[in-house]
Parts: structure tokens; sequence; C-alpha cells
């Protein structure tokens, strides 16, 4: 049968290597291009460490101080990471031999960053190890090692509502700081209403700078809710009592959509949570900061009876394997810390899945609220170290700090 | 310093396949990955109630119980399973109507358009449905599918490259092998007698590639559409992030070694020739062979010293143009697809039906020519009840971020997203906007920081006509720099597509395992 495209010449084939090889030979002989613009943002925006100095130390209040990072050019960072106004960024540490790391929102605007000057605002808890040893050893001068800015709580035009309700509560106020901020510098365009939850007028944080954020646009606007303040001492404009939602709805919008958006403790999420069901606002409009680490699996309805107190964990990082032992209430990535062994983290809420790591064998328990696994991750065995609790002994494989 | 046989740098879908393929030959492997995850490109990401598909639009090589195709293949080859989910659709072309364009109509969304194509599947149906559009152009489609249907054949009698003994067999199953591969499927079109319009529906899976039809061989364009129109196309059920780790388990379970979250950062050189590299910059490990899925641009700059990169290597990556790059809106929807009134899986909606004038669009943002997915299409359950995901996807060529800041780049690439979605919006005379509950952004720097590659591209160099997927293949040896040391990955002879990755991947091993049994 006669080819139907005989029109084309098949001698055409024939000069096709030789015309490619002529082409590379006839190509300069130098280092091809190593960077480009999308790398140099990718770089710019994501860099792997910053390493950073102290400038300054802050009090503002009895338990709680900023504290500004600066670049520390002498280990290899040069400027800050630009950032959306709502990003944390995870701070790395070593605490009586144990990698420990935690995730603290950036405080300050993005602006302030080009300007080489990140704030970090960080409340002393009894119980919390990484706050009791940033001020036992956090003081001018001191490095500091930390993540690229990260996380989703962040104002995003095409899905938020022009209008947002801002529930913070105690040291929760330190993204809707940075949005403000950007709000007042033009970075950002809406309306933030902040409900700010303290327990009295001497705790409240930023009260200054939130009232000459609110002084400088009508975008934003700051109502004080103190829980424990008397009622004769409560300032004019305050309120008194919790964040509900007969409080949100007297701010929001009545005919206009809005988003409510919330950051604060897990105590405060367990009292605004609800509150915040009783609007029925639909999901797009809710945001969520990280619900932060989880140390209490016993408390949750699920969680299986008879689990041995202690498990052994066998690990193996690249091509070195440890056996250690730990109290199965801890997660997987804290009893691996614990015994020294840092696991890569970010967010410790189950979210990021920065930690993402091989369960080989053994059993672990995940609380339904901190399920951020991809689908296909249940199926082959794979877990986040930082919101799974070991039900049995374990043998898993976790990929190494970088 | 630990030795293995082989070492993979990178676990891309190229080096995946390649070490699960060296794993299950026996040789002592490890597969090295910058990132925490496996997968490259073929991975997931979560927000909220929703767990997107980040870059598969579907799989050519998936074909039916009889006649499986070539990714299924290549997975049971590996061992690696996959709960395949089939898709009967192709894709639908929408072109919106400008003013005072003399064939415009009003198509079933109610918008004013000159082209409206959903094609379906099978070379009966698809030539059938090209005449309905285009009278007088189902005997050239029919005549295009024939020459197609040994091509497969062909391109296996290629084998390994470096000997024109490959040609003599390949035109013993395509005669036409020597025309095909040397004309561009404009010139092939036409030389079957396609009217233009119809040429322009035939033509729009050129994206796909890269490749307009000026520049893409007529041989490469028939068989990808070949495999996309013959039996469908098929994709995984919990996104592409469940291939990946099917082969990762494939590689453990062997027991090959995966170490995420270990960059190499260096390649140790001995007598000339790879014996090692540095991990995180300071680990070393050494290795007989080597397989790298990195692009070879980066290669050369950050891995290796300038003295021992071989000079035909930099100049021919110098000679290569960079492929598309891209940028995609993920989109967690508060509707269903029914809800939004969403019919296809995909629709390439188009500024004009020709290939060439896409691509010259494409040199900017937003040129108004893009792709919308609904991946509830083929998985209905792929998201909660209620709601629905959508993707969509642009493409741009060169270094298109020039002059963007880092504090420009939130605003810019909202800006971006949303002409991107009112385009869509507008084709398809829906709303998308006010429902809106989840959404993510990827533009090239996205890329550039997950997949690691030269301007961000997925898709390796242009097919060019000079460079096409032949003269790659049959000059696939030469083109490697040492004799220990392939690549794999979008770089190489067929360029980009999961399918041609994974197909980079065994080639790779298959070639690593032939070194090592001749040196036994």
């Amino acid at each position: 049968m006669a080819s139907p495209i005989k029109s084309l010449d098949p001698k055409r084939f024939l000069p096709m290597l030789g015309d490619r090889q002529a082409r590379f030979n006839a190509a300069p002989e130098k280092l091809p291009a190593g960077s480009d613009r999308a790398r140099v943002l990718a770089k710019a925006l994501h860099p792997k460490r910053q390493y950073l100095k102290i400038t300054a130390v802050t009090e503002r209040s009895s338990d709680c101080r900023s504290y500004t990072l600066e670049p520390d050019p002498d280990r290899g960072t040069s400027a800050l990471a630009y950032f959306s106004a709502g990003k944390y960024v995870s701070v790395f540490e070593t605490v009586g031999g144990m990698p420990v790391n935690r995730a603290y929102s950036i405080s300050s605007a993005p602006a302030a960053s080009l300007a080489g000057k990140y704030e970090l605002t960080v409340r002393r808890v009894d119980d919390g190890l990484m706050s009791r040893h940033i001020f036992d050893t956090w003081e001018v001068g001191r490095r500091v090692e930390v993540s690229a800015p990260a996380g989703t709580f962040e104002y995003q035009p095409l899905r938020d509502a022009p209008f947002v309700v801002g529930l913070a509560g105690g040291s929760g106020i330190t993204p809707f700081l940075s949005m403000a901020n950007a709000i007042a510098d033009g970075d950002e365009d809406f309306t933030l209403c902040l409900l700010y939850g303290s327990r009295d007028k001497e705790n409240i944080l930023f009260k200054d700078e939130l009232d000459a954020l609110a002084a400088r646009t009508d975008k934003i606007r700051v109502v004080h809710v103190l829980s424990d303040e008397p009622a004769e001492t409560l300032p004019a404009g305050m309120r008194k009592g919790f964040l509900t939602a007969e409080l949100i709805k007297e701010f929001a919008p009545q005919d206009a959509p809005y988003s409510v958006f919330v950051c604060g403790s897990q105590q405060m999420y367990r009292f605004v949570d609800p509150e915040i069901e009783k609007l029925g606002l639909p999901k797009k409009y809710v945001r969520h900061e990280l619900f932060g680490e989880f140390h209490d699996p016993k408390s949750l309805y699920d969680y299986p009876k008879d689990v041995p107190e202690t498990v052994k964990i066998t690990v193996t990082v690249m091509d070195v394997t440890k056996t250690v032992e730990g109290k199965s209430t801890d997660s997987v990535m804290q009893i691996l810390e614990k015994n020294g062994i840092g696991v890569p983290a970010r967010c410790r809420s189950g979210e990021c899945g920065f930690c993402h790591s091989r369960l080989l064998s053994g059993k672990v328990y995940v609380p339904a609220h901190l399920e951020y696994r991809r689908l296909a991750d249940e199926q082959f065995g794979c877990i986040h170290p930082c919101c799974s609790f070991p039900l049995t002994d374990l043998e898993i494989n976790v990929p190494p700090v970088k | 310093m630990k030795t293995y046989d082989v070492i993979v740098i990178g676990a891309g879908n190229g080096g995946l396949a390649a070490a699960a393929n060296c794993v299950n030959a026996g040789l002592s492997t490890l597969l090295l990955e910058r990132h925490n995850l496996p997968g490259g490109s073929a991975s997931s990401f979560v927000r909220g109630r929703f767990e997107f598909e980040p870059s598969l639009h579907e799989l050519a090589g998936i074909g039916t119980p009889e006649e499986p195709g070539m990714v299924e293949k290549m997975f049971d080859r590996m061992g690696a399973k996959v709960d395949w989910r089939k898709d009967s659709s192709t894709f639908r072309l929408v072109v919106p109507a400008k003013e005072g364009d003399k064939d415009a109509f009003v198509n079933e969304n109610g918008v004013n358009v000159t082209v409206d194509a959903r094609m379906p599947v099978g070379f009966e149906a698809f030539s059938q449905k090209l005449d309905e559009l285009v009278p007088g152009s189902y005997e050239s489609a029919m005549k295009a599918f024939g020459l197609s249907t040994r091509m497969y054949k062909a391109f296996d009698a290629l084998g390994d490259g470096d000997s024109l003994a490959g040609v003599v067999k390949a035109l013993k199953y395509m005669p036409d092998f020597m025309r095909m591969t040397s004309h561009t499927l404009n010139e092939g079109l036409t030389a079957l007698g396609m009217p233009k319009k119809a040429q322009d529906i035939f033509s729009t899976y050129w994206c796909y590639m890269g490749s307009p039809g000026s520049r893409f061989d007529f041989m490469y364009y028939m068989a990808m559409l070949h495999g996309y129109i013959k039996n469908g196309t098929g994709i995984p059920h919990l996104r592409s992030h469940e291939m990946s780790l099917a082969i990762d388990k494939v590689i453990r379970d062997g027991g090959g070694e995966i170490w995420y979250n270990s960059e190499v950062t260096k390649i140790i050189m001995k007598d000339g020739k790879p014996a090692g590299v540095v991990v995180n910059g300071e680990k070393e490990v050494g290795g007989r062979r080597f397989i790298c899925n990195v692009a070879p641009n980066f290669v050369w700059n950050d891995l290796f010293d300038k003295a021992d990169i071989p000079p035909a290597q930099l100049r021919m990556t110098n000679a290569r143009k960079i492929a598309a790059t891209l940028t995609t809106v993920y989109l967690g929807m508060n509707k269903t697809k029914e809800e939004l009134g969403i019919k296809d899986y995909s629709v390439f909606i188009a500024p004009t039906a020709d290939s060439d004038e896409q691509f010259a669009l494409c040199k900017d943002f937003f040129s108004g020519y893009c792709i919308i997915n609904c991946l509830n299409e083929i998985i209905p359950d792929c998201t909660p009840p209620g709601t629905c995901q959508l993707f969509l996807t642009a493409m741009t060529f060169g270094d298109v971020m020039q002059g963007i800041e880092p504090k420009d780049y939130k605003k810019f690439k909202t800006k971006v997203a949303k002409d991107m979605i009112e385009t869509c919006e507008k084709a398809l005379n829906m709303s998308i906007q006010p429902y809106i509950e989840e959404i993510e952004i990827a533009l090239p720097p996205t890329f550039s920081r997950y997949l690691n590659t030269p301007l961000g591209t997925p898709y390796g160099y242009i097919l060019d006509k000079w460079d096409s997927m032949i003269p790659r293949t049959l000059q696939f040896k030469q083109d490697q720099p040492f004799d220990n040391f392939i690549f794999c990955g979008a770089t190489q002879e067929r360029g980009d597509g999961y399918g041609c990755a994974y197909h980079s991947g065994e080639k790779a091993a298959k070639l690593t395992i032939e070194a090592f049994k001749e040196e036994n």
C-alpha cells in the first residue's frame, strides 16, 4: 500500500543525527547558567536555614518577651527571607543535649524583614521546655538558628472575605500584629477587627502598638476582651468576658460575608471553636493557626486501653540504627528527641508533613484532630512522628535533620 | 566509606524507577533525595479537608486489562501496585470568540466561541467527531492514526541507541518511520490533507510535551496522541503520591535504601570518573555506578568542579533550550462539580486554536491559554461530599520571573491566579471565586523549589525539530557523561511526562545492570 505521506521526503532523516551533533559542537564550552530568577526567588523565600543574631530584647509583660533578630553574615545569612504576615519560623535549639525546635509566629511586619529585622515574641510557660530555655539563654548578641517562614495562616484575597474578625488569645496576638502592620503598610488589603482576649489589663501585649496601628488606618480595629479584670477597673472601651459567638456577631458585618481567623492556646481553642461553630459559617471563612504540640493522648476518648507505659523504638537515620526507650504518652518525635535524636520538624502539630517518616513495624495512635497525613501515607505505613503516639514497640525510619 | 553498587541521585519519577529496577536486579542500591518525599512532581499536598494532585493530568499509559498500557507494564515489571482509575474522555478544546469572528457560535454553556471540541476515545469515534466539527477531516485523521499503530514496536526496535541498525529494524515495522521522524506535526498533517482547523484540534495536546506544531516531530506527537485516544487514560486513586510510595515500597522491600532529606552536594571523582557522593555537605558515600535524576545544568554547576566535566557535556547543555515552565492554581471548592456546572475532566481554553500561536502567547504571564481539570470527574470521592477540587494550569517559556522581587511575589501570584480563574469563569460561563475554600498557587519559583530544575521547568529541554526524541534515542549513549554515570528524568530522550520519566529510569537501570554483567 502506498504511503499516505509519500510527499514527505524520507531522506530528510539522514542528516538529522549530524545536525544535532553540529549544534552541540557549535555551542560554547562554558558552565551553563547555574541560576535564574525562579531559583533566586525560591532560595530567597525558602532558605534551608536562617542564621541570626539577637540585637534587642523587649519585656512585654512579666512573662513575655520580644526578641529582635537580625541576619548573621558570619554564618552565611546576609538577608532575611521575606514573608507573608501570619507565618511562623521554627527555632532550633539544643536543650541539655536534646535537639528541639518550636514554631513561633513572626510578630513584626513583613516590611521590617526587608530592613533586616524579625521579631519573635515568646511567652514563658512553666512546663514549656523551649520557652524556659529561651528566657534563660537568649540575650543580645546570642546566635539563633531558624527555618524559612512557613505555615498557611495568612490572608488570601481569593479565598477570604474582605472583612476579617481576628480572635486572639494572649500571645496568640503575634501573627495578627504582623497582619495589622502589613495592612497599615499597604502590603495587605483587608479590614481586620481584632477581638483580643487577655486575663487582665496588665497582661495585654502590644497595647500601645495596637492602638497606634488602629490610629493609622480605619481598616484596623482592636477590641480588648478581659476575662479576669474586675468591672470597676475595666478601662473604657474594653469588654469583660470571653470571645463568644455573640461578641463576634456584634462586631462582624451584618449583611456581608466575613472571615474568622483564630490564634491562641489549646485551652482557648477548646472554648472558642464551639463558639465559632454557633455562627454557622462556611468552612472557607474559618482559618485556624496551628494547634500546637499535643501532650495528652490519654485524654482522648478513642485512645486504646492497655497501652504499655514504656516502649522501645528502633530507629534508623540514614545508615545508623539505634534502639531507644520512652514513655508511650510522649509522641514518637519527643521520645527520639529526649534520646538525643533530632527529627526534621516544623509545625509539630501534624499539619506540615515535614517530619514524614516510615513506620516499618508496630502500631501508633494518631489523634483524629491532628490527622493531616496524605491518603496514601496510611496505606504505605508513613507517619508524622510529631503527632503519632506509640502503642507498641516500633521500628521506624526517619530522615536526618539537614 | 561504605560503597554501593549503584547510587541514584534524586527520587523523581526517573530516579524511583531506576532504583527499583536496580534493586530488583540484586544490586546494592542507595537512592538519595533532597526533599522529604519521593516523586518530585508525583506527590500530593493537604490543605484543610482537601488533598491535591500537584501535577498529573492523566497517564496515557494506562490501558485495558486486555491491552495494558506502557506505564502499567512498567509498574508491573517493578512489582509496584497502584489502584488505577480509568478515564474514558480525552479533551475538550474551547476557543472563545473575539469580536468580529465570522465563524462564531453560541455553545452549550451560552458562550460565544469559534471552537468547542469535546473529543471522544477511540480512533473511529475521534475521527468522526473531528469530521462533524470540520467536514472533510475524517479520512486524514484515520490515516494519521493508521500511521501510529506500529509505532511502539518501532521505538522498541531502536534499542538502546548508538546504532543505525535500530533504524533499519524500525523501518520494518513502520515503512514511514523516516518520513515521520524528520517532519513536523504540521507538515505531517498537511501531507495527509487535513484541513487547518482540524489540524488545530488534532494538535491540542502539544502542550503536554511543550513543543508546538511547527517544532514537534510528527512521529512523537502521533505516538503520544495514540496513547491517549486508543484506550483512554488513567490516574492513581490516591493522587500521584500513591505511585511514588508504591515504588518506594518496592525499593525498601527489595533491600534498597532510600535516604530522604539527603541532598547530594558534591560528586567525588577518582581517576576521571565519579566514585562517590557527599551528602548534605558532610557524609561521604561510595558508588560504583551512578544514575542521576537531576538536570545537567545544575549538576555541572552544583556538584562538579569545572575541570572534571567533559567539555562535550558543557557544549551539549549550552546548546539546548529549557522547556516550558508552569503556573498551577489548586482550588478546593465548597460546591460539587454538578453545582459548578462542570462536565469535563480536561478543558483546554485558548484565545486561538493554532498551536504555534498558543506557544507564542506563552512568553508572558498570563496569556489567556490555560487548562482546567476537575479530578472528581475521574475520582468522585477524591474530596469530601459537597465539594470538589479544580486544578488550573498555564504555561510559560523563558525566565518569566524577571523583575519580580520577593516582596511583590504574593501579590503577583494572586493576580496571575485571579486572571486564570476569571478566564475559566468566562470561557465556561461559570462561577468559581465565591466557592473557593482552599487555594494554593504554584509559580515557577515553587517548581524550582520542589523540583530543583532550571527555570523551575518540569519538562527538561524543548523537544525541538533538531533535538527530538528519535535523535536523542539514537545518540543516547554518547550523550552520557561517563561510562558509569547515566542521566534520567525529563531532560532525557523522551522528554517530560510521568511515563517518559519512568521509562528513562528503567532504561538507565537496564544499561547499568548490563554494565555490571559485562564486568563479571
